[in-house]
């Protein structure tokens, strides 16, 4: 994945909107993509996109609330902004708790957008370093011999080297040589980080 | 003497105007005479040879012969009323009955009885009749609760029932003088009730009189609502007295205006519904042009504070600031045609008709008291327009004129109508004029603005519609600032060419 500068990707039906606020967006140096509704945004999508989504919550056809919904469904980590019409409350909280960065009421004020893009970069290249991460520790686990898999499992469940031994007819040697090099191939630093690293990816159930 | 000899028994009976049976001790008849067969519808000589029993209603005949055992272990006269009855059956089977004497008369070893009756049913069934027909009067007079009058024009008094005496309080007199009457009517009602009298009296109208007033009980101060009917009698041409009814229909009339009040409540709510959409719907359409133009601007205003002016970028903003209002205008207009939509109909229509027929609406609203003056030109040609618009327009002028007038002490309602020329074109100009308060300055440059009011319950739709509608029909809405005393509303409407 290539890290290049995030960029801005507006779905608006509102030609006059989309129109303004890419100049807007544009002026501020930053690369803006508009669509004209959800699904011309979702049919471009691609993995490299990378930035934030401002989606109108009124449109025509999938509205913004909706389109949210498909874009968790489809994983796509992009943090969004919604814009409306009028601040309406409980469609915001809803919003906000599906993990929106924020609803602006339109017209908008250019400072408080700009403002609203930063945070939404932030959060989009913290999601993306997590991502990373975590690509990373799976490509880590998929090196581990199957021994390698049966010891770890059994060691993150609490078992001691020698119960680890006897329950798989292994000398606790044997168990201890297995356990350095698991650590050393997911990079876990101790017991407890390899237990985490076993939990956020599902091993060990 | 020997001519009384010369007399029979036979012609005695024969001659007596009373109904006679002469029978022997058991009761066998041996004489009728015509007066008793034609009573109980026999043939001569038929009832000759019955017994009494036989002519007594089966259900009677065991309780006769006990009194028949009676009367004859000791045999006395028994005149007549001294409530000897029986109840005895024509040839027909009808029953009837009968008041009796009975006289024995003793001859050699036989004991005769002369019995004389007559018909006591047939006086009763009269009594009964009566009796019947004036409980049902008095029932129904109480079940309606009405009460009757008859006021004599002449003598200048009322002859009145007990029921009307109750209303009217502390009056114990048949007759009351007419002064006394109306004093207890409220002073308010008073003018429209003569009026309505004085209708009824006129020898050209049919007498019908109809009136609704309050009465105020003299002891307790109780206001009841009276509802009077009635016709008045004319002799040689003259009214001579006024019949009529009177009914207490005070618990109606609250039920009237709870109603009313509901109504207005579920009206004001519909309103109120159709306003917040309204507003709504303009909200979303101004909105997007609205929030481009304003990103736009700051676009241009951005690049002049960093003087990093990009020139077909500036042109792009400008450009698309202009087209976005005039897309906010053509929006508007577009709505405001949204909101009259549907192709108009109209027809050729008496606006006299439009004026009484929105009048009666408000007068039977019951929406508040005034007093209407028609200044309507005789010759006034049809106008084109939509009736139903029109009388809404008229309705809500009128409405908005009462409410006004509510502090004034006789509320003038003042309507007139005549050509005006503007231009080419005839048109109809209607002047709505009440003696209230009238309207400050401020007020009335605002007053046609949507969603203002001065009512606190109002949400000042009213007269913006009023307006919409007025111009949808061709005319125009205004208010007549100058015009004294009150407010004066005024629109226009063609005349058919």
């Amino acid at each position: 994945m290539m890290l290049t500068e995030p960029a801005v990707y507006i779905v608006d039906d509102d030609a006059a909107v989309r129109d303004s606020l890419t100049l807007m967006i544009e002026q501020a140096g930053i690369a803006v993509y508009a669509f004209e509704n959800a699904k011309a945004f979702l049919n471009a999508y691609s993995p490299d996109f990378f930035g934030c989504v401002i989606i109108d919550v009124r449109m025509s056809g999938m509205d913004g609330l909706q389109l949210q919904e498909e874009m968790t469904w489809r994983k796509i980590m992009l943090p969004i902004i919604f814009l409306t019409g009028h601040g309406d409350i409980p469609m915001s909280v809803r919003a906000i708790k599906s993990g929106a960065i924020d609803f602006l009421t339109k017209p908008v004020i250019r400072e408080k957008l700009l403002i609203c893009i930063r945070v939404a970069f932030t959060e989009a290249r913290k999601r993306i370093s997590e991502i990373t991460q975590q690509r990373q520790i799976i490509s880590c686990l998929t090196k581990l011999t199957p021994r390698e898999r049966e010891v770890m499992l059994l060691a993150v469940q609490g078992h001691s080297n020698k119960e680890i031994g006897s329950c798989l007819g292994i000398s606790y040697r044997t168990v201890e040589i297995h356990k350095s090099k698991i650590m050393q191939k997911t990079g876990a630093s101790n017991l407890l980080d390899l237990a985490r690293i076993a939990r956020e990816n599902d091993l060990g159930r | 003497m020997s001519a009384v000899k010369d007399l029979s028994l036979r012609s005695v009976l024969d001659a007596a105007a009373d109904a006679m049976l002469l029978t022997e001790n058991s009761g066998r008849i041996v004489l009728a005479n015509p007066t008793a067969q034609q009573l109980l519808g026999y043939a001569p000589e038929e009832l000759k040879g019955l017994t009494i029993e036989m002519l007594i209603a089966p259900q009677y005949r065991k309780q006769f012969r006990y009194y028949h055992k009676l009367f004859m272990s000791r045999p006395a006269k028994r005149p007549m009323h001294e409530g000897n009855e029986l109840i005895a059956l024509d040839r027909e089977g009808k029953e009837m009955l009968l008041e009796i004497s009975l006289s024995p008369i003793k001859a050699k070893q036989q004991l005769y009885v002369l019995i004389i009756f007559n018909v006591a049913n047939r006086r009763l069934d009269a009594e009964e009749a009566l009796r019947t027909s004036e409980e049902r009067l008095r029932l129904a007079k109480q079940a309606a609760g009405l009460g009757i009058f008859d006021y004599d024009f002449k003598r200048n008094i009322i002859y009145w029932d007990k029921q009307m005496r109750k209303l009217w309080g502390r009056h114990t007199e048949k007759t009351v003088s007419y002064e006394e009457f109306v004093a207890a009517i409220h002073p308010d009602d008073r003018e429209a009730r003569q009026a309505a009298i004085d209708k009824a009296m006129d020898p050209n109208s049919t007498g019908e009189f109809k009136a609704q007033y309050r009465i105020v009980n003299p002891v307790n101060g109780a206001e009841r609502w009276i509802s009077a009917r009635g016709r008045v009698y004319f002799e040689a041409g003259c009214a001579h007295r006024l019949i009529g009814v009177t009914r207490d229909v005070t618990e109606q009339k609250y039920i009237e205006k709870k109603l009313q009040v509901q109504r207005g409540e579920t009206e004001n709510i519909l309103k109120q519904q159709v306003a917040v959409r309204t507003a709504s719907a303009i909200a979303h359409e101004l909105n997007q042009p609205l929030a481009a133009i304003s990103a736009y601007s700051e676009v241009v205003l951005h690049a002049l504070d960093n003087e990093s002016f990009i020139a077909p970028h500036l042109r792009r903003a400008l450009q698309g600031c202009v087209e976005q209002a005039q897309r906010a205008g053509r929006s508007l207009h577009e709505l405001l045609a949204f909101l009259q939509k549907g192709e108009l109909i109209t027809e050729q229509s008496s606006l006299a008709e439009i004026i009484h027929e929105a009048l009666n609406f408000v007068y039977e609203d019951g929406y508040g008291r005034f007093y209407p003056l028609l200044r309507l030109q005789q010759d006034l040609p049809p106008v084109q327009c939509n009736r139903t618009q029109v009388q809404k327009v008229l309705v809500n002028l009128f409405r908005n004129a009462i409410e006004a007038m509510n502090v004034t002490d006789s509320p003038l309602l003042t309507v007139m109508t005549e050509v005006q020329k503007i231009g080419p074109q005839q048109f109809a100009l209607v002047s709505v004029q009440d003696n209230g308060p009238g309207l400050d300055a401020s007020v009335s440059k605002r007053i046609f603005e949507p969603f203002f009011t001065t009512k606190s319950s109002g949400i000042g739709m009213g007269l913006a519609i009023s307006r919409a509608l007025i111009e949808a029909n061709g005319g125009q809405l205004w208010i007549d600032e100058h015009a004294r005393p009150g407010a004066t509303f005024q629109f226009t409407l063609p005349l058919v060419s």
